[in-house]
């Protein structure tokens, strides 16, 4: 059991989850050099920025949010001091300790995990917390120093498993879970081993990539075409094909038409008429594809680069729609495949990055199908719908902290369809910038408990870590909160998630 | 892929109440992309109705008309192709072809479109094609009494152009088609 100074052991929330390390507040600015000894001198750091690199949470009291800068996509550099973020009292480990992601931890905040574990404060008051935790190195020996020699050993590993003949899914799970280092441009191609596009066997890459990618191509060319072309492909077919100059005057002849297929047709089978049907689908598609992401360029702007992309996101969404009639388009799928497309597109590898649409199309297809049924809306209040999806959630959070539950659902009466509707369906892109998304889609996909599982246990997290201002507001002071969700440490928001675990890490 | 509706000769409402049933279901709006109209709506209902059907409206003067602002004649280019639009009963002889081509001539266009006569007439010669659509009502003209309503639906695409004629023709639309090919400057025709 902890050693608990904590004041408050009542049975509403674990410790080790109350603690101050959960909130998420701002780590230590790396510049300073003196580690942090004391929560005291941390809780003026509150408000400060710092580099992702030296990010280990301050012990800080106040579940305030963090001012925390999520990392752009490119590696953190190596840390800019020595001075680490938390110690750990180097009393027994608890349960925590033992916590398999603890032991590498997240890149920019490997410290973090180590430090938890033996994290006694409870959130609410200083001395306490002062008495628990301090600031200082890293806890376990094995650890780094610095979290960019370990992430560069992360990389290196996820490379060395990626030049295997067989690749061991497990393990390369293992090593996604924690987080994807940007460096070495391998995200894309462990997405689509994730996402099982890619078989495990290296050898039959080519052949695979190969025939799937001149499937899409297929698929485009029969899905894409106007019904003039396809007409024209037709008597091209059965008519001879060349002019008849013979005759310079004269009444032109008439022929009659098959099958109902003029444009007018009201016909179910007139391919003109599935087409008009279609264009409302296709406008749709348009409209959203035009506004996705509008502050990226590589989605938005006038570069040929940008309408480049957005036709490949507008080819793969219309040959879903085309493909799937039940569930055809549904705003909101433009966001998942953006990311999926920007990682796929940005692949170093040339030939990858060529054929990023086609690739991307499958791969959309995979992650979409486990979410499938959130899109459709006669499926709203059934067992798979999103409702059971969301009460899921509801559930989850009573499960590990009721009183917040009891807060939120009761008390303050925030229906949680009112902001985890967009969580879930998203899957968590709009949420948060979109560096941070790729690198919760990172866990999502690379969980072997599944992305649909795994998902929740990140919204109940996302939950948690601000409960304290979730207890303290209304119903408007909620609500505005969960559908703005504040930026916070997004490792240390999976590491909670992680803890949410039905079995025990430990 | 351009469509394009050649309609005109309605006389609407002095020789006929309104549209065919079944020409009225096919036209809806949103599939249309322009309307050439060769003229004799004759009242401003059926222009809102036209025009509800496709914003993109091109009318000439039929002589029996109530807005006087319609032109004589128009022309305009869709995709690769320039049509030229006129009621026809300016021209004398009525339906006469050569004295049509004598006006594509004028109006310099591949494609042109009259009306007056009632009657479907889709020919060739070298300066072009000239395209009746008839009468969408089915009413009775200067010339005869006996007229299937009918109109035009043009399919630009490119150099090519599909057309589809509409006839009602004892209570059931019957629909043909005819194609032909634009290249260099005369337009040529193939068979098919």
């Amino acid at each position: 059991m902890f050693n608990s100074t904590s004041g408050n052991n009542k049975k509403r929330v674990p410790d080790w989850l109350n603690s101050s390390l959960w909130s998420s507040s701002p780590p230590p600015p790396p510049a300073s050099p003196s580690p942090k000894s004391s929560p005291n001198d941390v809780v003026a750091d509150r408000g400060v920025k710092s580099t992702p690199v030296t990010s280990a949470k301050s012990s800080v009291q106040e579940a305030e949010e963090s001012k925390y800068e999520p990392p752009a996509p490119a590696p953190p550099k190596v840390a800019v001091t020595a001075p680490p973020a938390v110690v750990v009292r180097a009393e027994a480990p608890k349960v925590e300790a033992q916590d398999p992601l603890g032991s590498q931890g997240r890149y920019y905040s490997s410290k973090e995990d180590g430090a938890r574990s033996n994290v006694d404060a409870v959130a609410d008051t200083a001395s306490e917390a002062s008495a628990a935790v301090k600031v200082s190195s890293p806890v376990s020996a094995a650890r780094p120093a610095s979290s960019a020699a370990e992430d560069i050993s992360r990389q290196a590993q996820l490379l060395q498993e990626l030049s295997r003949k067989v690749i061991n899914m497990g393990e390369l799970r293992r090593l996604a879970s924690q987080g994807i280092p940007d460096g070495a441009g391998i995200r894309a191609t462990v997405w689509k081993l994730l996402l099982g596009y890619l078989p495990c066997d290296r050898s039959l890459w080519s052949s695979e990539l190969a025939k799937k990618r001149s499937q899409y191509e297929h698929f485009k060319e029969e899905l894409l075409m106007n019904p003039s072309e396809i007409t024209r492909r037709l008597e091209k077919s059965s008519l001879k094909n060349d002019e008849l100059d013979g005759e310079d005057k004269g009444f032109l002849s008439r022929s009659e038409i098959t099958h109902d297929e003029h444009p007018l047709s009201l016909g179910k089978t007139s391919i003109w008429n599935q087409f008009f049907q279609d264009t409302e689908v296709i406008e749709q598609i348009d409209r959203d594809v035009n506004r996705t992401h509008p502050d990226m360029n590589f989605f938005s702007g006038d570069s040929s680069f940008a309408k480049s992309n957005q036709d490949s996101l507008r080819n793969i969404l219309i040959v879903f729609a085309k493909l799937n009639p039940g569930i055809r388009y549904v705003q909101g799928m433009n966001e998942i495949l953006a990311p999926l497309f920007y990682i796929f597109r940005s692949d170093p590898n040339e030939e990858n990055a060529v054929s990023a649409e086609a690739d991307t199309f499958f791969c959309f297809v995979e992650l979409l199908s486990g979410f499938r049924d959130h899109f459709c809306q006669q499926l709203d209040n059934s067992v798979v719908g999103i409702r059971s999806t969301i009460t899921r959630l509801s559930l989850l959070l009573k499960e590990h902290d009721e009183e917040l539950w009891r807060h939120l659902e009761m008390t303050t009466k925030v229906n949680p369809q009112f902001y985890a509707f967009r969580w879930i369906t998203l899957l968590l892109t709009q949420e948060f910038n979109f560096a941070d998304s790729l690198f919760i889609w990172d866990t999502l996909l690379s969980d072997p408990e599944g992305p649909q599982e795994t998902l929740l246990r990140v919204c109940c997290a996302m939950l948690i870590i601000i409960r304290r201002r979730l207890l303290a507001g209304d119903f408007t002071a909620n609500l505005k909160l969960l559908q703005h969700y504040p930026p916070t440490n997004i490792s240390h928001l999976l590491y909670v998630a992680n803890k949410l675990r039905t079995h025990p890490a430990g | 892929m351009v469509l394009v509706l050649a309609i005109g000769d309605l006389h609407v409402p002095y020789r006929a109440p309104d549209l065919p049933a079944k020409f009225k279901s096919m036209l809806v709006p949103g599939k249309i992309q322009h309307i050439i109209c060769t003229g004799n709506l004759c009242i401003k209902e059926v222009h809102d109705y036209l025009k509800n059907l496709c914003p993109s409206l091109h009318i000439t003067r039929g002589e029996y008309d109530e807005d006087a602002q319609y032109p004589e004649t128009k022309t305009l280019t869709i995709g690769q192709f320039k049509l030229g639009l006129c009621h026809g009963h300016q021209v004398v002889p009525w339906g006469d072809l050569d004295s049509l081509a004598m006006l594509q001539r004028q109006l310099d266009v591949d494609i042109l479109v009259t009306g007056h006569t009632h009657q479907f007439k889709a020919y060739k010669h070298e300066a072009g094609v000239v395209i009746n659509p008839g009468s969408a009502t089915g009413a009775y003209s200067s010339i005869t009494y006996d007229v299937n309503p009918s109109f035009v639906l043009m399919d630009i695409d490119g150099l090519r152009v599909v057309v589809y004629v509409y006839e009602l023709i004892d209570g059931e639309v019957k629909v043909d088609k005819i194609d032909f090919k634009k290249t260099g400057t005369a337009t040529s025709h193939s068979a098919h």
